[in-house]
């Protein structure tokens, strides 16, 4: 078998072994689901940086079953993988006790053939193909978290499917445009129709990474959903898959530059998701929650790179990917420890369990001061390439940036002391530190981000920068450094003078949060008042309501007026049939003068 | 020319009412006009002239087998239908006598003989519906009578003119005369009221005043054989044959039966939605579907006239099967009024299955029979530009399939009423008539298509 | 002639008295001697053709005909007639008022009918015409008159049953 079919069959046949594996052994499903994510990390590996081709006729219409493996899929295959790896690993001890653990990893397996296949295809037919296969598999990951889970099960999947949907006019459109479905054969420019099928599929590539507004379901998904989905898909797979869909169409189908127009929507939808995301995550009280808000807002950095077109900001983007993917992921795993052993996520219910959990508290501190851009980390440089380019493209754009920057700080501040600083609650006191195979996980995640930081020239020069045509200048602004450490240091201090005024750690942001006008603001989010799916709903009711009415109109024409009609014309025929023969002799002799007077009448 | 067909029945009736009069074997005439029809049916399929003593057409071949077919099947389930003996003999009987008539009209070239032996028919008619001696019956039948006396008065003095014009009755002297002829105002006269006095005997609105009260009032046997092919195989193919051979298909006359046909297609099926008695439903669908018929006739193209006589016998086939199906309503429900009966499905599997295939074949629905016959009459009155009689015609399958599943609906497939309706067993004959016409639909309708391919 | 003046005045009585009679029965009994009659005038008038024409179909199936449709009637009483008659006057009379305007109409019309007819056929035995021409024609009424009597048998026996 040809080596790039690997990356699809191998997890799809584990996953099949796994929906076959016996009721009765535990053991034997994860096994199977551990040794399937472990060789598809081997193949995974074994593909990198090998440009690998395979193309063959298929269903016809230009639609050819081909696939290439090029370094930006290497890359992020290999990243999927790993993550599917860890996740795995994760999920053995998480998901030990849950019921529906067979289903997650037949799903979880799925999920990484589909993303594979995804990041593989050449054809955007075929692409299309298994990137709608991700929306059933995430649609069942979300549905087996418990019987409210439904409700958000379905809401994702209605906002995704919505987009997709966008997204398959869009790959219709360019094909007509561009006259080929092969992706490395597209390279349109910005006409108005051009531009449009670049903003349908960028709107699909967008609802995959789940920025705004396609964001809604990932806050209720933490709820609902187990966990390691949430460190597995949100926080990693469909960051590394939407934002790879929107290099790729950004940077190979369509000629972005600096003056397009695409260009400044794409910054403005960054710098927007960047801020409103983390104004929502700001003022959370619940630990999966606010992290996925900061998912969200974590997505407008990419965004804002991608969009700025300019090699340091492309750059930027793709590294903030994979090390947000780490950090989050790393983040959601240590929240997923806490709620295994204190047994909540709740800020209220949990404080000062630090100690008693060092490993888990060591890993969120590194991966929480990554996400806040602290210097050695990973979260620093990548963000540090962004300024740059954002600065480069306007002064607003940086603003944003810098602004999101200071609200991330300043809610993990509040995060980290509510949970591990502080005095220990009575129910906390029996937490113990969570299991091996838990700790492994997240330590290793941790581990890369700091890696990736202190070596960061790495896999900027060696994996990056070659997908990148085009020079960026390496040095970095001295300006920028410095305005990222006072935005930090301006942090840290608001938040140790709000606890000391406030005497709790939650308290730490709530002069934000009842600030004037932001109180009323953050008053009618909470209600769900923004909720584009809410609004969707609502305006899909009333097109619905006109739809039963256009319905009932119908049912009428359908149900009383045409048989109405008929039964007046049937009782009519029926009662001039009325048995008397003198009638019907009448009618047969009328019948036959008409016949007769027609029939002469032209002679 | 007198043909096998006229006088075998002939001799059947003869040697039964000389021999058997008074003997207990009460069942001989039974079984050999059995085996004569069954004979007739294939001496058409397998023309042999030596036995048939006569030249026949395929339009004669095509009627006569149609009547050897319905003829059949009314003997066969009459057994089973009219349980007394003596009375089912008169019955046969009479049945023979109007199967001489229809036969000799499918194969006689001669104005006058066709006349008279439609005459024949038409009085053996009358007194088959009378036989019962109900009120019902007898008003029907006197109905009939009127309605005949009156075509009769029409078409003898078409005939009378028509002499006067060609001075020969035979139909070629009749061709001949009239194309020579000057006399278009007489020739049109002569010809409206012959149309009318055909359209009489074939029941097309809006002369069909007798139909609905002769079909319903007659015995339930007697309405298969009447409805199935009495009155179709005098009038109809009558028309058909005069269409063929005779008349010149001018376009007047075209008009005339294409408007006479839509008025009778879509008056007679809008009517049929509103009846509760199934045999008055059955009658109305009838004038419907012989206004396809004629519809098919009054494209004038070969073609057209081929689907006008394919319709014929399928017409023959899935109606008479409609009407078996109501007679063994009738007299194993004991009713046929469609707001009684209800939940038959159940009870009667074999009679809802065969009527569903019947009743599809009548609306021209696909794997059937009827679709194709339909198929060919809505095609030919499209190539000849008849667009409007070709919607027409199209739409009033829908009105058809209508009334069909309303019928079915209410008889077999709705839940049983509160007070159970006592079925008696069917007999093998009865099921038997049902299972061959329903079998002969279908496979007509299937393998038609291959059978056209190898052609 | 004088067999012709005869006949003549044989067939006139017995019009006279189907249109007299009361009885539909009888009055379809005289309508068949009319005809009766008037084939043997034809047969005078050397038309054997009509003449077989007229005495199948008038005497022949018609009367048949009648006599069958009668055999299902009920016989009005005298008073019943009577009334019926009234009605009938009541109900119709206009009806000779229209035919005499169109008789008047087409006299005035003074239409002229001028029909090239083709030449008649050359005089038949009446033998031939009958066993030779019209054999089928002879069957059928032979077989109509057979039906006739049956079915007047048989429903006439219905009528005494009941």
């Amino acid at each position: 078998m040809k080596q790039i079919f690997l990356p699809i069959v191998t997890p799809l046949a584990a996953a099949l072994l796994v929906l076959c594996a016996p009721k009765k052994s535990n053991r034997m499903k994860e096994a199977l689901a551990l040794a399937g994510a472990a060789v598809n990390l081997f193949v995974a590996a074994s593909l990198f940086n090998k440009n690998v081709n395979f193309s063959a006729p298929w269903l016809g219409f230009g639609i050819d079953l081909s696939l290439r493996a090029d370094l930006l899929a290497g890359f992020i295959l290999i990243a999927a993988a790993g993550f599917g790896f860890l996740v795995t690993l994760y999920s053995l001890a998480f998901m030990s006790d849950k019921a529906s653990a067979k289903q997650f990893y037949f799903y979880l397996l799925v999920t990484l053939c589909l993303v594979n296949g995804a990041v593989l295809a050449e054809n955007l037919f075929l692409m299309l193909f298994f990137w709608e296969g991700l929306l059933l598999t995430l649609f069942g990951m979300i549905a087996i978290g418990g019987k409210d889970s439904y409700k958000t099960a379905i809401k994702a999947f209605t906002i995704v499917g919505v987009s997709d949907l966008c997204m398959m006019i869009g790959i219709a459109l360019t094909a007509h445009l561009a006259g080929t479905l092969a992706m490395s054969k597209i390279s349109l420019s910005f006409t108005p129709m051009a531009g449009l099928a670049f903003t349908l599929l960028m709107i699909g590539a967008l609802a995959k990474a789940g920025a705004m507004p396609f964001h809604s379901w990932i806050p209720d998904a933490s709820l609902a959903s187990p966990l390691p989905f949430m460190a597995f898909l949100p926080a990693a797979l469909e960051k590394l898959l939407g934002i790879y869909f929107l290099a790729r169409i950004s940077l190979d189908m369509f000629r972005l530059s600096p003056g397009a127009w695409p260009s400044a929507m794409l910054m403005i939808i960054g710098s927007a998701t960047i801020l409103l995301a983390v104004m929502m995550a700001l003022i959370q009280k619940d630990y999966k929650k606010l992290l996925s808000y900061h998912a969200i807002s974590q997505v407008g950095y990419m965004v804002l790179g991608i969009g700025t077109a300019l090699p340091a900001g492309i750059i930027g983007g793709l590294f903030h990917m994979i090390n947000h993917a780490m950090y989050k992921s790393c983040l959601f795993l240590t929240a997923g420890s806490v709620e295994k052993e204190a047994g909540s996520t709740d800020l209220e219910k949990l404080g000062g369990i630090g100690l008693k959990m060092p490993v888990t508290f060591a890993c969120f501190l590194i991966a929480a001061m990554s996400i806040s851009g602290v210097p050695p980390f990973n979260g620093f440089f990548s963000k540090e390439l962004l300024y740059g380019a954002a600065l480069e493209r306007g002064l607003v754009f940086y603003a944003a940036a810098a602004l999101g920057s200071f609200f991330t700080a300043l809610s993990f501040l509040k995060l980290g002391h509510a949970v591990y600083l502080g005095r220990i609650r009575e129910e906390n006191k029996n937490v113990k530190e969570a299991p091996w195979g838990m700790l492994f996980p997240m330590i290793a995640l941790a581990a890369g981000c700091v890696i990736f930081g202190l070596w960061n020239k790495f896999p900027i020069h060696n994996i990056i920068q070659p997908i990148v045509a085009g020079e960026f200048s390496e040095s970095m602004n001295a300006k920028i450094i410095l305005a990222t450490v006072i935005i930090l240091c301006a942090a840290l201090i608001h938040h140790l003078v709000s606890v000391k005024l406030r005497k709790r750690a939650i308290n730490a942001v709530d002069n934000i949060h009842h600030a004037p006008m932001l109180s009323v603001i953050y008053d009618k989010a909470e209600k769900r008042h923004f909720d584009p799916y809410d609004i969707g709903l609502k305006a899909v009711s009333v097109f619905v309501w006109s739809a039963f009415l256009l319905d009932r109109m119908n049912d009428f024409i359908y149900n009383r007026l045409a048989p109405g009609c008929l039964g007046l014309a049937g009782r009519f025929i029926s009662r001039s049939h009325s048995g008397n023969f003198a009638t019907y002799i009448g009618w047969s002799i009328l019948g036959m003068l008409i016949i007769v007077i027609f029939l002469m009448r032209g002679l | 020319m007198i043909s096998s067909f006229i006088i075998a029945p002939l001799f059947i009736l003869i040697f039964d009412r000389i021999f058997f009069s008074r003997s207990k074997l009460r069942n001989v005439i039974y079984w050999t006009s059995l085996v004569f029809f069954l004979a007739q049916m294939v001496m058409v399929i397998f023309p042999v002239e030596r036995f048939m003593f006569c030249r026949v057409d395929n339009l004669s071949r095509v009627s006569l087998l149609s009547i050897g077919l319905v003829a059949f099947v009314t003997v066969l389930s009459s057994r089973q239908i009219m349980k007394d003996d003596s009375k089912r003999r008169i019955f046969i009987s009479l049945v023979l006598i109007a199967v001489i008539g229809m036969n000799a009209v499918s194969t006689t070239r001669d104005l006058f003989s066709l006349y008279v032996f439609m005459e024949i028919a038409s009085i053996a008619s009358f007194v088959l519906i009378a036989l019962n001696k109900e009120r019902d019956a007898f008003e029907g039948a006197f109905k009939y009578v009127l309605f005949s006396a009156i075509a009769t008065v029409f078409m003898l003095s078409a005939i009378g003119l028509i002499l006067l014009i060609s001075g020969g009755t035979s139909f070629n002297s009749i061709r001949d005369g009239l194309r020579i002829s000057s006399h278009n105002f007489l020739i049109y006269f002569a010809l409206g009221v012959f149309l009318s006095g055909l359209f009489i005997k074939g029941g097309v609105a809006p002369f069909h005043g007798w139909v609905m009260d002769a079909y319903t009032a007659a015995p339930a046997s007697v309405s298969i054989f009447l409805a199935g092919i009495a009155t179709k195989a005098t009038g109809v193919y009558t028309l058909v044959r005069f269409a063929d051979s005779v008349f010149l298909l001018t376009a007047p006359i075209k008009s005339v039966l294409l408007f006479v046909s839509a008025v009778s297609i879509i008056m007679a099926a809008i009517a049929a939605f509103m009846q509760d008695d199934m045999k008055r439903m059955l009658s109305y669908s009838s004038v419907s579907q012989v206004g396809y018929i004629i519809m098919g006739l009054g494209c004038g193209t070969p073609l057209g006239i081929t689907g006008a006589m394919f319709h014929f016998f399928n017409h023959a086939v899935f109606k008479s099967l409609l009407f078996i199906n109501s007679a063994s309503l009738e007299s194993r429900a004991g009713t046929r009024n469609m707001s009684v009966l209800s939940g038959m499905g159940k009870k009667m599997p074999v009679t809802a299955l065969t009527s569903l295939i019947a009743g599809f074949s009548t609306a021209g629905v696909p794997p059937m029979a009827g679709f194709w016959s339909k198929l060919i009459i809505i095609t030919a009155l499209w190539l000849s530009g008849y667009r409007v009689y070709a919607f027409i015609a199209a739409l009033a399958s829908i009105l058809t399939l209508g009334y069909i599943l309303k019928m079915q609906r209410r008889v077999f497939w709705s839940r049983p009423a509160d007070k159970d309706i006592q079925v008696k067993g069917a007999g093998f004959n009865l099921v038997f008539a049902e299972t061959l016409l329903a079998a002969i639909i279908v496979s007509v309708g299937i393998f038609l298509p291959f059978w056209l391919r190898v052609r | 002639m004088l067999l012709d003046i005869v006949i003549l005045s044989l067939l006139i009585l017995a019009a006279l008295w189907t249109t007299m009679t009361r009885s539909l029965l009888r009055s379809a009994i005289g309508l068949a001697s009319v005809s009766a009659a008037l084939t043997i005038i034809m047969f005078r008038l050397r038309s054997p053709v009509a003449a077989v024409f007229e005495l199948s179909v008038c005497s022949g199936f018609i009367s048949v005909l009648f006599v069958t449709a009668i055999s299902l009637t009920n016989p009005l009483t005298r008073s019943e007639i009577m009334e019926r008659m009234k009605d009938r006057l009541n109900r119709f009379w206009y009806l000779p008022l229209i035919v005499a305007a169109a008789g008047l109409a087409l006299s005035l019309m003074n239409v002229e009918i001028f029909l090239r007819l083709p030449p008649a056929e050359a005089e038949r035995d009446v033998r031939n015409v009958l066993w030779n021409m019209r054999q089928l024609d002879l069957l059928g009424h032979i077989i109509l008159l057979i039906l006739g009597s049956f079915g007047v048998a048989v429903l006439f026996k219905k009528q005494r049953d009941k």
